[in-house]
C-alpha cells in the first residue's frame, strides 16, 4: 500500500519542523518549575507584528495566533488575559516593552512575536517570553516551515511554554480514531485539537478499536478483513499493514510503554483471555486463565501492571495484575458493568467506563487515595477514554448529540469540547507520548 | 304417406300462420343442434413437485439464507446461556442443518449498544459459541460451524427501548457453504 497524499503530508508534519528552532544566545534562558496545585500562570499575547521585510498576511498571523491562544488556554496551566483587557495598553512595540502596562492587567507572561513571511509561502515565528513582574526575558525560540504549517508552528510554540514551566509538552500530539462516512469505516488521525484529519485505512471493512505503538510510528487495530477480528498493525511512515495475530479472534491491543511488547485479547485457547505477545520474537504468553471473560487490557505507564476487565464475579469489573499476570486484584466494586479501563501516564489515576442504569460515564479511579470520581454526567453514552500525555485531560467518545462524536475533556470534568463533526467518530486513542 | 306429408305441410302452415297472426308463439322453438366439439387435450406441461433436496440443491447460498431456514436467537442482556424459549428454534435450526448436512454455517454473535466496544466483541463471541454448542449437542457437526462477533457494531435495528434491544442481542445462523 503506497501512502496516500493526505497521509504524505502527514509524514512530511511528522518529521517537519525545522531544526531552526535556535535558542536566543543573547539572552540569557530561565525556566521555571510549577509545583502542583499551583494557580494558572495568566499570560498576554499582544497582536504579533510583521518584520519589514515580511509579507503581510493576516490570515495565517490570525491561525497561529489563534492556534497558540486556544492551546494554552486549553492547558490547565496557563490561563488567557482577555483581549479586551489589552484595549487600556498603548500600542504594542516588541522593541520597547513598558512592562507596568502589562503588569496592570495581572499578566504574569508576556509572549511577544514577530513574524517573517517569505513571498514563496514560508514562514518564520520569533517569539520573546518574559515575566512581566520582573521584567525578564525567560526564553525565545524561532521557529520556521511552509505556511500551511502555521498551526503545527504555533502548537510548538506552546509545547516550548510547558517546557520552560516544567510541564510535559503535547500540543503536537495526535488522537487516533474510527470513522463512518457513509459505507467507508476507517482509521484516522488529527490533531488533538481536532485539526487535520487524515484518514489513513481505504477499504469499508469493520475496524475498530486502534491504538499507538510508543513511538507513535505504528497503530495496532482490530479488523475484520478475514472475516474474524485480527490484529493488524499498521506503519505510518511506510504505509504498510501486517498481520500479528495467529489464531481465534484477537483484538483490544495495547502496547507496552517499552515498545517491545503488546497486551491483547485473544479467543485462541477457546475463551477470551488475556495474553501478551513479544513483539521482536513474536512468542506469546497467556496471562488469564479462568472461563469467564477477560479483556480489555492497558498497560501501567510504568510496564510492570496490566489493567483489565474480567466477569470472572458475574459481571465485568475491573481488575490490575502483574505483568506476569500475577497478583490479580479487583479495583471496582460498585456498579454492575465497567470496561475500558485506561491509565494515565502519570500512573496514578484510572479512567473507565461504568454503566449504571443504562447511562454509560466515565469514571476515574484515583490510585493514590482510591477514591472514584464521575467524570462525565447526563449526556448521551460515554464511551473509550483516553489520556492525554500529561494526564490533565481525556478524549472520549459520546452520543450526547445524536451521532457518535469525539470530545476532550479535563481531568476534573471541566471544559468538555467537541472536536468531531462530521460522519460517525469514534474510539479515540491519544498518543501515549510525545515525540 | 304422402297424404302423411302433403297434411304434415299444412298443418305446418296453419300453425305458421296462426303464430305469425297472434305473435304469441305457443310452441317452444327446437332445440339447436347439438354440435360435437373436436379438440386434443394438450399433454401435462406442469412440472412435478420438487422434492425438498432437489429444491435445496437448485438454490444458492444467497438464496438459502434469504429464506430463513435457520432462525436467529436471542440473549438477555449481557448473558449468554440459550434462554427456555429459544431452544425450540435451535432445535429447528439443528433439524435443518442434520437434514441438508453438507452446509458449512457461520454463526455470528452479536449485542445491543449498551456495552463496551472490547466488551461486547467477547460476549458476542460467547453467543455464538453457546448458539453453536446448543446445535452440536442436538447432532451438528461443530467442525462445519464457525463463530464469529461482531460485538455491537453491526445492529439489526436501530432504537433505543428494549424491544430494539432484545432483536439486536443475537445469533444468526448464516449459510456459507453446501
Amino acid at each position: 500500500m503506497k501512502p496516500s497524499k493526505p497521509l504524505q503530508t502527514l509524514i512530511a508534519l511528522s518529521i517537519f519542523i525545522l531544526s531552526s528552532s535556535i535558542p536566543l544566545s543573547a539572552q540569557q534562558e530561565v525556566t521555571i518549575r510549577i509545583k502542583e496545585g499551583m494557580p494558572m500562570i495568566p499570560v498576554a499575547i499582544p497582536e504579533f507584528s510583521f518584520t519589514e521585510t515580511s509579507v503581510r498576511d493576516d490570515e495565517i498571523k490570525n491561525i497561529i495566533m489563534s492556534t497558540l491562544w486556544g492551546d494554552l488556554e486549553f492547558s490547565r496551566v496557563f490561563r488567557l488575559i482577555p483581549k479586551e483587557h489589552y484595549g487600556y495598553i498603548p500600542r504594542f512595540n516588541p522593541n520597547d516593552i513598558n512592562f507596568k502596562d502589562w503588569a496592570s492587567i495581572q499578566a504574569n507572561i508576556l509572549i511577544s512575536g514577530q513574524l517573517e513571511i517569505t513571498a514563496d509561502g514560508r514562514i518564520i515565528v520569533s517569539i520573546k517570553v518574559y515575566e512581566v513582574g520582573s521584567e525578564r526575558f525567560i526564553f525565545g525560540r524561532n521557529l520556521g516551515g511552509k505556511k500551511e504549517f502555521g498551526r503545527l508552528i504555533a502548537h510548538r510554540i506552546a509545547d516550548e511554554m510547558m517546557k520552560h514551566f516544567g510541564e510535559k509538552p503535547f500540543f503536537t500530539s495526535k488522537i487516533v480514531y474510527t470513522s463512518e462516512k457513509g459505507n467507508d469505516r476507517d482509521i484516522y488521525i488529527m490533531d488533538y485539537d481536532g485539526a487535520r484529519q487524515t484518514r489513513i485505512t481505504f477499504n469499508s471493512i469493520l475496524e475498530l478499536l486502534p491504538s499507538w505503538s510508543s513511538n507513535n510510528e505504528k497503530i495496532m487495530y482490530t479488523s475484520y478483513r478475514r472475516l474474524s477480528p485480527e490484529l493488524y498493525m499498521f506503519d505510518i511512515f511506510s504505509g504498510k499493514t501486517e498481520l500479528i495475530s495467529t489464531g481465534g479472534s484477537n483484538y483490544a491491543a495495547d502496547w507496552s510503554p517499552q515498545e517491545d511488547k503488546i497486551a491483547f485479547t485473544s479467543t485462541k485457547s477457546g475463551n477470551a483471555e488475556i495474553f501478551v505477545k513479544d513483539m521482536k520474537t513474536g512468542k506469546e504468553k497467556r496471562l488469564t486463565f479462568n472461563p469467564g471473560i477477560d479483556t480489555s487490557p492497558a498497560w501501567s505507564p510504568n510496564g510492570r501492571e496490566i489493567v483489565f476487565v474480567s466477569d470472572r464475579s458475574g459481571s465485568p469489573q475491573v481488575y490490575i495484575m502483574d505483568a506476569e499476570g500475577t497478583n490479580v486484584r479487583r479495583i471496582t466494586y460498585e456498579g454492575t458493568y465497567h470496561d475500558s479501563p485506561v491509565w494515565a501516564p502519570d500512573g496514578t489515576r484510572i479512567a473507565y467506563v461504568s454503566r449504571i442504569e443504562n447511562r454509560f460515564d466515565i469514571y476515574i479511579y484515583n490510585l493514590k487515595n482510591n477514591e472514584m470520581t464521575k467524570l462525565t454526567e447526563n449526556a448521551g453514552r460515554n464511551e473509550n477514554p483516553s489520556w492525554s500525555p500529561d494526564s490533565r485531560h481525556l478524549v472520549f467518545s459520546s452520543n450526547r448529540g445524536d451521532k457518535y462524536q469525539i470530545y476532550l475533556v479535563d481531568y476534573d470534568g471541566l471544559n468538555v469540547r467537541q472536536i468531531t463533526t462530521s460522519g460517525e467518530n469514534k474510539m479515540p486513542k491519544w498518543q501515549k507520548n510525545v515525540n | 304417406m304422402k297424404r302423411v306429408f302433403v297434411m304434415f305441410v299444412m298443418l305446418s302452415l296453419v300453425f305458421f300462420f296462426t303464430g305469425c297472426a297472434k305473435k304469441t308463439p305457443k310452441v317452444e322453438p327446437k332445440p339447436a343442434p347439438v354440435v360435437e366439439k373436436v379438440e386434443e387435450q394438450a399433454p401435462k406441461m406442469e412440472k412435478p413437485a420438487l422434492s425438498e433436496e432437489e429444491i435445496f440443491q437448485q438454490k444458492s447460498i444467497e438464496e438459502l439464507n434469504k429464506d430463513g431456514n435457520l432462525k436467529r436467537i436471542n440473549f438477555d442482556f449481557n448473558k449468554y446461556v440459550i434462554r427456555e424459549d429459544m431452544k425450540p428454534i435451535l432445535q429447528n435450526n439443528a433439524d435443518w442443518i442434520l437434514k441438508h448436512s453438507t452446509i458449512e454455517l457461520l454463526i455470528e454473535g452479536h449485542c445491543d449498544e449498551r456495552g463496551t466496544v472490547e466488551y461486547n466483541i467477547a460476549l458476542g463471541e460467547k453467543r455464538a459459541e453457546s448458539a453453536k454448542n446448543y446445535v452440536v449437542s442436538l447432532g451438528a457437526s461443530a467442525n462445519k460451524i464457525k463463530t464469529v462477533s461482531y460485538g455491537k457494531s453491526k445492529p439489526l435495528v436501530q432504537g433505543v427501548d428494549e424491544a430494539t434491544w432484545f432483536q439486536n442481542r443475537r445469533a444468526e445462523f448464516v449459510i456459507t457453504k453446501k
